[in-house]
């Protein structure tokens, strides 16, 4: 019974099958060959596939870069960042899509480390999105960048709002634009003056050092029993251990990794070792969150500033007016302070520079829909002013004036920072770009760190080791 | 006509023959198998001799370079030594629960099968993100576990924060999901003849005797599989020590497949990575093969030849 009731059954979809491909033999080429003809000759029979276009969906028919108007276009966009930008962001794209009725554009938000893993499968695979995010290390993806300057060049994205200068610190070398910045940005230290003041501990001036940093952060764990600090997540590598190279000796002489970024930019790897000793005694002592801490500090909103169990902790100052806001609410003032230096008059080592851009992907297949999009982020007040320079202060001079007309405190807290950091001397040329493969070296570093804490090695060997790993890079 | 009857009779013949039933049914298993699993498995030998890595277009063959790399990773190491000592504390551990509670389970009651759906439940959720974030959150500085510890008087642990101690909480993890060895324990319990038990309380055995020298020579066979199988996925983990630890710290939770997994997607040397898995594949089949060989020795088979 069964048996036969199997037998009908498959004969049946056979034959469903076979009729199914008869039907489709006749009338899909129709459908189907027309369009792939468009994608590679627009110019060709354009009577017949106007009706073709109409039957057959957003698909090979809008291939051809340059999506005429009022016709269908899927984008694909990802980012990374917090609660607070993924609201914004995704607020911003249906506003673009009211605008713009044709475009739909899906989106994926991620942490930052999921984004790169994420970003390298769909790199293997051809199908980075359309537009993407990109910070520092947008050289290991260099392959999958348009360069945007023939849609600068058409006027497809507006630049007429954009200083040169601005447009320079997502150039490469060449002269090739490879996104369009989404904000200028700096690293600084977030703090609560209130946790200062309460342990007794001087407010952080412009010019502290790192010896201040510490006794701050020891002095007010022993006061309040707090982290002085708190976590030193993966940016830290950058914001602190890069910077300290970079504090050390005249103004430029130094640097992590070199300016054509392919060998290290200083010798001798002891140059690490006070920083690093530094930190392990900071967690040593509980001044700073041990591993198992830190695993708990997902974003930035949740960071032990934040929850109000840290009295600093490190930001790029894009992220500032969040956690300032979040603060706020509690009754707690955060403040900005510059990151520590080596010496009081010794360099600073930071620099201002790109937070992060958007980038038109190679695989995309509307890259001039991209690009249109893109210039609408940076160049549209309107969008900006919900964005609210979340992700950097704008390049845009009109965009910018807009936002600090009605910058909140946190915000103007952040512009008065960037100017401050503006002032200070900074090296004719900087490299800010980190070298493929530089994920591995943090989380040795990272492990180096914890491992001194152990007692297991010293920080001279840590040090040694760091350098050793971070030059195998270029090897 | 009569020739078309013919074939109508052998088109149905071929239909149902036991066979094309067979793998019309066992299609799709088949598919996914050689897709998802065998493909990549022979792709994947391959590029453990290239340098292969994700985006790359273009890869070139070094031979043993990869393998012999393997031996000078102190990270390598590491994970290698951790993963085997998860293996041994979590794997005994595990059957110990699913064979005592499988015993407990025995029992005629109308609770039984509720009890044994409740302890069940863990295996269904236990591989989820989900739970390994609830894990993480018992197990936290500020957690449930430590702010009970802290109620008793005790002294709170930090348990992430502490390179010896971060693996127990992913140990204990694994030991919670023992539903499923528990179901083909009690299965294996049931087929154990009752004669025996009888026969032995009427000669005086205790409780313990009957449970050492009936139940569980009679359970061995089912013991061996749940070993076996248990052990190949404790050396596959890789939820807890990802969701959870992230490895850390000092590389103290760096489970051997999150070890492969960073090296092929976050540092991208997936050639390398496909090196580790294929060295994987050998130590569980030494140390599978090692269980099968000694099991001449304790397990015991009905059939009496051995």
């Amino acid at each position: 019974m069964m048996k036969k009731l199997l037998v009908t059954l498959l004969s049946a979809s056979m034959i469903a099958g076979m009729t199914g491909c008869a039907g489709s033999t006749a009338a899909a080429p129709a459908a189907a060959q027309p369009a792939e003809e468009t994608a590679e000759s627009p110019a060709e029979d354009s009577s017949e596939d106007a009706q073709e276009a109409e039957a057959s969906e957003d698909g090979a028919e809008a291939d051809t870069a340059s999506a005429a108007e009022g016709e269908p276009v899927t984008l694909r966009m990802a980012w990374w960042g917090s609660q607070t930008r993924h609201d914004i962001t995704v607020e911003v794209i249906e506003m673009y899509e009211k605008e713009n009725p044709n475009v739909k554009i899906e989106y994926e938000f991620y942490d930052f480390d999921s984004y790169f893993t994420k970003l390298k499968t769909l790199v293997a695979s051809d199908q980075v999105w359309d537009i993407f995010q990109l910070g520092g290390n947008f050289p290991e993806y260099l392959d999958k960048i348009y360069y945007m300057n023939e849609f600068i060049d058409s006027g497809v994205v507006d630049t007429s709002g954009i200083s040169n200068a601005y447009l320079k610190i997502t150039q490469d070398t060449e002269g090739n634009q490879i996104g369009l910045s989404n904000g200028l940005n700096t690293y600084g230290i977030a703090y609560d003056v209130d946790m200062f003041n309460e342990a007794g501990v001087p407010l952080p001036t412009d010019d502290w050092t790192w010896d201040d940093f510490a006794d701050a952060a020891m002095k007010i764990h022993e006061h309040t029993g707090n982290f002085g600090s708190s976590g030193f997540t993966s940016s830290e590598f950058i914001s602190g251990c890069s910077t300290y190279i970079a504090q050390q000796g005249k103004v430029g002489e130094n640097s992590f990794f070199n300016l054509n970024l392919d060998g290290m930019g200083f010798d001798d790897a002891q140059m690490l070792t006070p920083y690093i000793k530094m930190r392990a005694d900071l967690i040593k002592a509980g001044a700073s969150p041990d591993a198992g801490a830190e695993m708990e500090i997902t974003d930035i909103e949740n960071d032990f500033l934040v929850t109000g169990e840290a009295a600093m902790t490190w930001v790029a100052v894009n992220q500032f007016p969040t956690i300032y806001d979040i603060c706020a609410q509690e009754g707690r003032t955060l403040a900005l302070a510059t990151v520590p230096r080596v010496k009081k008059d010794g360099p600073s080592g930071t620099v201002i520079q790109s937070s992060q851009m958007l980038c038109v992907s190679q695989d995309s297949q509307y890259k001039e829909e991209a690009a249109k999009f893109i210039s609408w982020f940076q160049n549209s007040v309107e969008c900006n002013n919900v964005l609210k320079g979340e992700r950097g202060i704008p390049i845009n001079d009109e965009v910018r004036k807009a936002l600090e007309a009605e910058a909140t405190d946190g915000q103007k807290e952040m512009y008065d920072y960037v100017s401050l950091v503006g002032t200070f001397e900074t090296p004719e040329k900087i490299n800010v770009l980190s070298p493929a493969g530089q994920d591995e070296v943090v989380d040795n570093y990272r492990n180096y760190i914890q491992q001194v804490v152990a007692g297991d090695i010293t920080p001279e060997e840590a040090a040694d080791k760091t350098y050793a790993d971070a030059k195998k890079l270029f090897e | 006509m009569a020739e078309k009857a013919e074939k109508t009779s052998a088109f149905s013949r071929f239909m149902n023959s036991n066979q094309t039933v067979g793998y019309v049914f066992a299609f799709p298993f088949i598919f996914g198998f050689i897709c998802f699993s065998f493909i990549p498995i022979v792709t994947s030998f391959y590029y453990s001799f290239t340098d292969y890595s994700m985006g790359s277009k273009t890869l070139t063959y070094v031979g043993f370079k990869n393998f012999l790399q393997l031996f000078s990773d102190d990270v390598f190491i590491k994970s290698l030594g951790i993963t085997i000592k998860y293996v041994l504390l979590s794997v005994p551990l595990k059957l110990a629960f699913a064979l005592l509670v499988a015993f407990v389970l025995t029992r005629k009651s109308n609770m039984v099968t509720l009890y044994r759906s409740l302890y069940y439940v863990p295996s269904l959720v236990g591989g989820s993100v989900a739970v390994a974030l609830v894990w993480k959150q018992l197990f936290a500085r500020k957690g449930l576990i430590n702010v009970v510890l802290a109620d008793m008087g005790l002294k709170t642990v930090n348990w992430f924060g502490d390179q010896k101690l971060a693996l127990y909480p992913l140990i204990l993890m694994t030991v919670w999901q023992f539903g499923s060895s528990m179901i083909i324990f009690a299965a294996g319990l049931k087929e154990i003849p009752v004669t025996y038990y009888e026969a032995a309380r009427i000669d005086g055995a205790n409780g313990p005797q009957t449970f050492a020298r009936i139940t569980l020579p009679c359970l061995s066979p089912i013991i061996l599989y749940n070993l076996v199988m248990q052990t190949i996925q404790a050396f596959m983990s890789f939820t807890q020590a990802f969701v959870i630890t992230q490895g850390g710290p000092n590389n103290g939770t760096m489970l051997y497949a999150l070890n492969v997994y960073n090296q092929a997607f976050k540092y991208n040397h997936m050639g390398y990575a496909c090196a580790m898995s294929w060295f994987m594949l050998i130590v569980m089949s030494i140390i599978t093969l090692v269980i099968f060989k000694t099991s001449r020795f304790w397990v015991f088979s009905e059939g009496g030849e051995d």
